[in-house]
């Protein structure tokens, strides 16, 4: 027995795995932002992948224009088809805007939850064990960006910063398999009674039929396929509105309760070259008020 | 010099994954169904253990699977402790096996494939995946290791000799 534990390797062996475990748990706990010496060296890398997937990036784009001159002249025929339907759009797009200005002064509301200030950058890297699904974009909080913001392409939503440094940020994908990642949404229901809205979260990602899942659907609300599941902007982080997908099934939950929803993501999580970050331009006034009150009776 | 080399190209290593993940597989092939997951820093690190000595690749292991943890995954620890135990487990394999590039070039495979289901066991273990093996086999395993066998093929000499000449440089 004393033999046993004299032996250097194994005494090694076990105490790494105790070290190993009490890494893993400090690091899957919940945290705001990663500690400072993780920022430093993510900026660093940050720096390298950005240097190289430049020059990457202009040869992976050359092969691309040489694949999209084939297809030029079908997509041409078919852009041209809808460029009627475009001018119509933006004129009806102008009068809307345009009421819903006019409306807002009536009722004197300045500001909503779906306004926010886009902040433009490039993916310079990704995860590559495909586990956790996490792209590292070239803006840090330098530029405003901070943990918890929706970040979305033009297609739509695709995830929220998971944590920022100076000059990169890390991006978590709706696809990523973590039970804090959850955003809320509202599928949008046309029909008799319309505008109505039913909400839900987004929580887990079947990866297999490449679907997200809508879960905490109540029972009772009537679903269809092809509806549009937008963000609900009820988190507060979130600006209401950016489009998610369209609903491809729905199932009761486990134990009957709830429904869930399956949810083809209408942006491609895959093939991610630029995103948005979306910056909450204005909170609603209500909420502002009570962080005001909240402040004031703390000073008390 | 040669001193001066060696990080580098782990680090170039290190960064390229990243960059072959975001850009090399085109998705009309590979995107939706499989997962090619490239594990060239891993190759490396077997083929320093194995050309060069055991206590570097080890060494390169910790340093390298703490980066990567760090900086991709988030979570410490999974690649921290792969890493090494493999780099270990090979340094102990080739005391026993032929010192041929055939041979070699399988055992880093195995490597390839034990770090890929290592991986695999611990995101179980902690909840980041629901994947079944069957799937995981089919859906990731195989794909990443032909993947990697393929720049296993291409790298195995010029790195052998690159490990080799370093060895000497500092026993000089």
């Amino acid at each position: 027995m004393p033999q046993f534990f004299l032996n250097k390797r194994l005494i090694i062996l076990l105490v790494s795995i105790i070290i190993l475990v009490a890494l893993i748990g400090f690091s899957l706990r919940e945290r705001e932002n990663v500690t400072w010496p993780e920022q430093f060296l993510k900026d660093m890398t940050g720096w390298v992948q950005n240097t190289v997937s430049g020059p990457t990036q202009y040869i992976a784009g050359f092969f691309e224009n040489v694949q999209d001159l084939q297809n030029t002249y079908t997509e041409n025929k078919e852009l041209k088809s809808r460029l009627d339907e475009l001018a119509f759009l933006e004129a009806e797009v102008q009068m809307l805007q345009k009421d819903n200005d006019e409306l807002r002064e009536v009722i004197d509301k300045e500001g909503s939850l779906s306004a926010f200030d886009p902040v433009h950058a490039a993916v310079v890297g990704r995860n590559p064990d495909r586990w956790h699904e996490l792209l590292t974009i070239n803006k840090g909080s330098r530029d405003g960006v901070e943990p918890n913001m929706a970040v979305i392409t033009s297609n739509g939503l695709i995830g929220k910063v998971k944590s920022s440094q100076t000059f990169t940020s890390t991006v978590q994908l709706l696809s990523s398999m973590d039970p804090t990642n959850r955003i809320s949404a509202a599928v949008q229901v046309s029909g008799d009674k319309k505008n109505e809205k039913v909400f839900g979260l987004i929580e887990g990602y079947d990866e297999k039929r490449k679907l997200l899942l809508l879960t905490k659907i109540p029972y009772d609300a009537k679903i269809e396929k092809d509806q549009a599941v937008v963000t609900s902007g009820l988190g507060g982080v979130f600006p209401e509105g950016l489009p998610i997908g369209k609903v491809v099934e729905v199932t009761p939950a486990e134990y009957g309760l709830t429904q869930t929803a399956y949810i083809e993501p209408g942006a491609d999580l895959y093939d991610i070259q630029h995103v948005m970050v979306a910056k909450i331009s204005s909170m609603s006034p209500e909420i502002q008020k009570e962080l005001q009150r909240s402040n004031e009776e703390e000073d008390n | 010099m040669r001193k001066v080399i060696l990080p580098l190209l782990f680090i170039l290593l290190f960064v390229f994954e990243s960059t072959f993940v975001q850009m090399v597989p085109p998705k009309e092939f590979f995107g939706g169904e499989r997962f090619l997951i490239p594990h060239f820093l891993m190759i490396a690190i077997l083929f320093l253990t194995i050309y060069g000595s055991a206590k570097y690749g080890i060494l390169y292991g910790v340093i390298f699977g703490l980066l990567f943890d760090i900086v991709y995954i988030e979570v410490i620890g999974i690649y921290l402790f792969l890493f090494p135990v493999i780099a270990y487990i090979v340094s102990q394999v080739m005391r026993v096996l032929q010192n041929n590039m055939v041979v070699t070039s399988l055992v880093v495979l195995f490597g390839v494939a034990v770090l890929e289901s290592g991986s695999y066991g611990m995101n179980l273990i902690i909840g980041r995946t629901e994947m079944t093996f069957a799937d995981f086999s089919f859906i990731r395993l195989i794909p990443t290791l032909i993947i990697n066998l393929v720049f296993i093929i291409l790298a195995v000499y010029p790195l052998k000799r690159h490990f080799e000449k370093f060895i000497e440089s500092l026993s000089e």
